[in-house]
């Protein structure tokens, strides 16, 4: 029965729709478990130019090589007024690979230097119709989407980017201009609902 | 489209001592999608794109495997999404698991990639598209893993197609 309800709620969440461009953030007072140890919500995250939601986690490959872009990125936008957050939506890895203390020790090695907070019962997954990490969501300073998808064109070498999708729609944000590319795809890991 | 033909006429096969039968090809979209238009008329293709370390796709590769083996009129083409440095660890995986067909990984930007083989893929893995025997066309495609069920009521509809 487990078994069938779990199917189920994976079939829905593969056919869910991802957050189109324009939505208004969804969830924004959804407590999550940060690495801290406090809780927080995106509501507490959002910045004053923007928003950036990371779903992420441990060990996904993709997640792995474009990792020191995340950071990067928080190095050149946070203090420009964009809140950032990677949100772990594996539920079902919490008592192993994606666990708190798995994530306080990830986030040490990487040199993560943004909330790292896991999502209770993959709600945020749910309501974005995230199903894979590494995804960017990028919102306005009316919380509204602007952008979605990759963070650049490259996951395996931060040298050979050719395209910076996610820092072009931020420093177009932040001057106010047209995004113009609003969404990218990339490969990635499933995230792993409960 | 030249450096595409290029790149499929120099796709990198590599063959191991005594392990003739696993063929790998290193390749981008539009050379796959060129090796699954020349069996129009000939087989019904699954296009299946996985990854050494993604678990939903291992956990369904075997069955799929098995399929290729007792369906005749079916062509399976597995396209590994592991990065260069995992080659060696692809190879020994279609070893393992018996696969003697045609075999490719990706080698290309990941977004012109998805685009490629199919516009509607998120580019979520596993990634299944089923092409039909005589029209050469997609018949059915699906993110995520799936039911042997479903799969066997794809490839029925291929081979009719």
């Amino acid at each position: 029965m487990k078994h069938i309800f779990s199917t189920m709620l994976i079939f829905s969440v593969l056919f869910s729709k991802e957050l189109e461009i324009g939505s208004s953030m969804p969830l924004m007072d959804h407590q999550l478990s940060d690495i801290s140890g406090k809780s927080l919500s995106l509501k507490d995250i959002k910045g004053k130019e923007g928003t950036l939601v990371i779903f992420s986690c441990n060990t996904c490959p993709w997640v792995i090589r474009w990792e020191d872009r995340y950071v990067t990125i928080a190095d050149a936008y946070a203090t420009k007024g964009i809140g950032i957050i990677a949100v772990n939506s594996n539920e079902d890895r919490f008592d192993g690979d994606d666990s708190m203390d798995e994530m306080i020790q990830h986030a040490k090695e990487n040199g993560y230097n943004f909330p790292y907070a896991q999502d209770p019962g993959s709600k945020l997954a749910y309501a974005f119709g995230a199903t894979k990490t590494p995804h960017i969501y990028l919102f306005d300073n009316d919380d509204k989407l602007v952008y979605r998808g990759a963070i650049d064109d490259n996951a395996k070498s931060a040298k050979k980017v050719e395209q910076t999708y996610l820092a072009d729609a931020i420093d177009a944000l932040l001057a106010g201009e047209d995004i113009s590319k609003k969404t990218s795809k990339a490969l990635g890991c499933s995230i792993k609902f409960k | 489209m030249r450096n595409s033909f290029l790149q499929l006429f120099f796709s990198i096969f590599i063959f191991f001592p005594g392990c003739s039968k696993v063929d790998l090809a290193v390749s981008d979209s539009k050379g796959i999608l060129e090796y699954v238009s020349s069996l129009k008329g000939e087989k019904a293709v699954l296009l299946n794109v996985w990854a050494t370390w993604c678990v939903p796709c291992v956990e369904e590769f075997p069955m799929i495997v098995e399929l290729g083996k007792e369906i005749e009129e079916l062509d399976v083409v597995f396209i590994s999404a592991d990065f260069e440095e995992q080659t060696d660890a692809v190879y020994s995986f279609l070893k393992k698991k018996g696969v003697g067909g045609k075999s490719f990984m990706k080698e290309e930007k990941d977004e012109t990639f998805i685009n490629g083989l199919h516009p509607e893929w998120s580019g979520l893995l596993p990634f299944t598209i089923l092409y039909g025997k005589n029209s050469g066309k997609i018949v059915d495609f699906w993110e995520g893993k799936e039911t042997e069920t479903k799969f066997r009521e794809s490839i029925k509809l291929a081979i009719t197609q």
